[in-house]
């Protein structure tokens, strides 16, 4: 009977309803302010400068700072160009320009120009970038408090996160509640563990591109051993689903409008990932505000692409910075037309037909922990965007579906009246049965906190709920009754027994019929492409906690009432 | 108790009822079979197709006639709301695909949004797949359960007795299904294996009792064993033919349906059918 009270306790704490007022944060920007001041992805924004925040439109009401432009006079090598804005525009790298943004580009700027000065402040590294970035920037203060902790930030733009509404319950709701876009894929032949992880983490880095963050991307198969990838997106449109994943995914590496090498094994032969000899981090240093690390990792290209870098690279000409020399256009990444980013060329590398090329680049953080991982996340996205294009099968999607959110809130409501309705109707015939009131109440009891715990484990395990699971909810419910009344009736009969016998009597019962239902949807775990899982899953896990918590639970409290 | 001394005279009798009621339902499956060349109306989750759910009320009549030209195979169903009777939905369902069915409910000047519409669409290649494997999980799961029953009761008519009662549960809501037109789902079929496990809860309630009870005489066994089992099956039907009422999305009114079907034959196939065959055999084997 304690292990019950004790499976109630964990489930609530598993499903943790959160009353909690305030917007979630669900991502942070790598690199920005947020992310420096050391704010991160989970916390609740409760109060920004005293005004009290309870949901996402309180939180666009106040989160916009408002900001007048500002002079800005910056010297380059090639001359000095000045323009007035809200903010710097430009992002550097050993103070080359590899950033522009569109008012500073039209006062004169371009990347790989090398700043020297900004606003007549000196600028001889990246720290004293920073440091001028700060000063000159007009920015508006912001007194940020969440369930963390309080910050104080100096913004002149909105914060680089993205918000929602908490969620009430740790209870994940699949498609079929949420609404959103389900596609399942399949692969024209039998691919590899490593080809079939390559083409998950493909999958979701291009997903991910279009800022869409709630997705689920897995691997299923069905009895017949089938693969599929599927791929399940809360609130996009079947149609952008359906061009992402059938489409092999275009990349691109250009120097300024050139193409140097594309996507596919003609011109990238391997991305070395996995090896420490010619992958991984190599060092972190401390900066004024957070710290910083650097990765890098080999990439090898066929003779012909090498050629071509080599032709291109030969007409540029060389910044000398104190970080080292660079070529003066930077390498381009384009993934599906889009750019996601741009590397300094090393001067070594000019006019050299070399096939082993070193890609580098950083992570920012908080704190040295913080940017490693940044780093090493920015590394696989990296070696991720150099591998797609070149997945060398095709895909067909043989399911598409899409689901209208407006159904989902209907459904839930719909769907607990009738659980409720079924749980008074039981409760009715067991008492025209048993004419007493507390057999029938306490079997009530055992249902719902069977139903309880059911969801507590679904959240634990972080199982989406949905319309399939829920059935499957429900059919546990019914055997859990069947089994309570083999109890109750034992009980009451076999006065030669003791109440210990009789039990255990009712318990061989109980658990043949478990077995017997457990055995019969074993299958469902692979048959229909795991599509039917849920409902195997959740009936399960209900019958084995009843079997194993709340039926003896329930024996307990009978035998003692009987008495 | 005076019913089951009744019963105990012509038990034989009602046994053959039970028996007449799985020979009825094999024998008519297949025929439909032999008919049609499959065990069941199959719908689109299962041969391959679309289902659009759109959530405003249409006529479902006119609905269905413009779109036979094009689409043959068209079904349009309402989906009314259970409170206020009122239609709140429509669903059409055709082996085409989405995109040609959406192109055509534009041209006839329906509005179809995203966010107005759910749509399912199944490969023709994933829902036979789908078929297959769904049969073969219904093989595997009555392989698996009738092992679990030997193990259980180590005896052969006895057993045999619980698994005929699995077989007379299963068959006789899939021939009414086929005798209704009903089109059986993806999730129709799970129902039918939840069926296998769930109504044998009863049989091997019975079983245990009879063989194992030796403190009463057999009568009082059965007799005690139909109160018990009566309750059981009785509460469970209750609650699925409630939750079928209420259940507005097709999905999960026909699991409904077919757990209400089922539970339904559970009470002939076990209090006539599995009581009876156990009965001839105590008094073969002269077991009081």
């Amino acid at each position: 009977m304690w292990i019950w009270f004790f499976c109630l306790l964990l489930a609530l704490i598993a499903i943790r309803p959160n009353f909690e007022k305030g917007v979630i944060i669900k991502s942070v920007e790598e690199g920005s302010s947020a992310a420096l001041a050391g704010m991160s992805r989970g916390e609740i924004i409760k109060e920004i400068n005293g005004v009290k925040i309870s949901n996402v439109a309180d939180y666009s009401q106040v989160a916009y700072p408002n900001i007048k432009d500002t002079n800005f006079s910056i010297k380059t090598k090639t001359g000095t160009f000045s323009f007035s804005s809200k903010e710097l525009g430009i992002k550097v790298e050993n103070r080359t320009i590899i950033n522009v943004s569109d008012a500073a580009r039209d006062a004169g700027l371009k990347e790989g120009m090398l700043v020297l000065e900004i606003n007549n402040k000196k600028i001889a590294n990246d720290e004293d970038f920073y440091e001028a970035k700060t000063l000159f920037e007009p920015k508006e203060k912001f007194e940020i408090k969440t369930n963390k902790k309080s910050y104080t930030l100096m913004l002149n733009k909105p914060l680089d996160i993205s918000v929602g509404e908490v969620p009430r319950t740790r209870i994940k709701t699949g498609l079929d509640i949420t609404g959103g876009s389900r596609a399942l894929v399949r692969p024209e032949r039998t691919l590899s563990q490593q080809e079939m992880s390559d083409l998950l983490a493909v999958s979701r880095y291009r997903l991910n591109v279009y800022g869409v963050t709630d997705i689920n991307i897995r691997e299923a198969r069905d009895i017949q051993g089938n693969q599929y990838m599927l791929v399940e997106l809360a609130g996009a449109t079947p149609a952008e689903l359906r061009d992402l994943i059938a489409k092999q995914g275009k990349f691109e590496a250009k120097i300024g409008n050139e193409t140097v090498f594309v996507g596919g094994k003609a011109d990238i032969t391997s991305v070395c990932r996995n090896d420490a000899t010619c992958a991984g981090i190599e060092s972190c240093t401390e900066l004024q505000e957070g710290a910083a690390c650097r990765f890098r990792f080999v990439v090898y290209l066929s003779e012909a692409a090498a050629k071509r870098h080599a032709e291109i690279t030969s007409n540029l000409s060389i910044n000398y910075t104190q970080q080292g020399n660079y070529l003066s256009k930077t390498l381009d990444l384009y993934l599906d037309d889009k750019l996601v980013d741009s590397l300094l060329i090393s001067s070594d590398l000019q006019g050299k037909v070399t096939t082993q090329v070193q890609v580098e680049g950083s992570g920012i953080g908080s704190d040295k922990a913080k940017a490693f991982d940044a780093a090493q996340q920015n590394m696989q996205k990296l070696q991720t965007i150099l591998i797609t294009g070149s997945l060398p099968f095709k895909l067909e999607i043989v399911k598409l579906d899409s689901i209208s959110p407006m159904l989902g809130k209907k459904f839930v409501m719909n769907i607990l009246i009738a659980s409720l309705v079924a749980i008074i109707v039981v409760a009715t015939v067991l008492f025209i049965r048993y004419r007493k009131i507390k057999p029938p109440l306490l079997i009530m009891a055992c249902m719902l906190s069977e139903i309880f715990i059911t969801l507590g484990v679904a959240a634990l395990i972080k199982w989406n709920l949905d319309q399939a699971s829920i059935a499957g909810i429900i059919a546990a419910i019914g055997t859990g009754v069947d089994d309570q009344i083999v109890i109750l009736d034992e009980t009451r009969t076999g006065e030669q027994l003791s109440q210990k016998e009789r039990i255990k009597r009712a318990f061989a019962i109980i658990l043949g019929a478990y077995s017997t239902t457990f055995v019969s949807l074993l299958p469902l775990f692979r048959a229909g492409a795991g599509l039917l899982k849920g409902f195997a899953l959740t009936t399960i896990i209900g019958i084995t906690i009843g079997v194993f918590i709340t039926r003896p639970a329930y024996s307990d409290i009978i035998s003692r009432i009987e008495k | 108790m005076n019913l089951v001394e009744i019963w105990s005279r012509k038990y034989k009798l009602w046994l053959a009822f039970s028996i007449a009621l799985l020979l009825f339902s094999l024998l008519y499956i297949s025929i439909f079979y032999a008919r049609n060349g499959e065990l069941f109306y199959k719908d689109t989750s299962l041969t391959g197709g679309t289902v659009l759910t759109v959530y405003e009320a249409g006529d479902i009549t006119a609905i269905e006639t413009n779109l036979k030209q094009k689409f043959p195979d068209v079904a349009v169903r309402a989906i009314s709301d259970l409170t206020t009777g009122k239609q709140i939905a429509f669903s059409i369902e055709t082996s085409a695909d989405p995109d040609a069915l959406k192109k055509e409910l534009a041209a006839e000047g329906y509005n179809i949004t995203e966010a107005n519409s759910s749509t399912e669409f199944t490969g023709s290649v994933l829902s036979q797949g789908f078929y297959r494997s769904l049969l073969v999980a219904l093989l595997i799961a009555f392989v698996l359960m009738a092992i679990v029953v030997f193990a259980l009761f180590k005896t052969i008519i006895p057993s045999l007795a619980v698994i005929q009662a699995a077989i007379t549960d299963t068959t006789f809501p899939l021939a009414v299904m086929n005798i209704l037109g009903m089109r059986v789902s993806t999730a129709g079929i799970a129902a039918l294996l939840m069926l296998i496990g769930y109504s044998v809860d009863t049989d091997i309630m019975l079983t245990n009792r009879v063989l194992k009870r030796k403190e009463f005489p057999l009568l009082k066994r059965i007799s005690d064993s139909a109160k018990t089992g009566l309750t059981m099956t009785l509460t469970s039907l209750f609650a699925v033919f409630s939750a079928y009422f209420f259940a507005i999305s097709p999905v999960l009114k026909q699991v409904f349906f077919i757990l209400s079907v089922g539970l339904a034959t559970d009470i002939i196939s076990t209090w006539f059918g599995n009581a009876g065959i156990l009965k001839w055999w105590c008094d073969r084997h002269k077991i009081e």
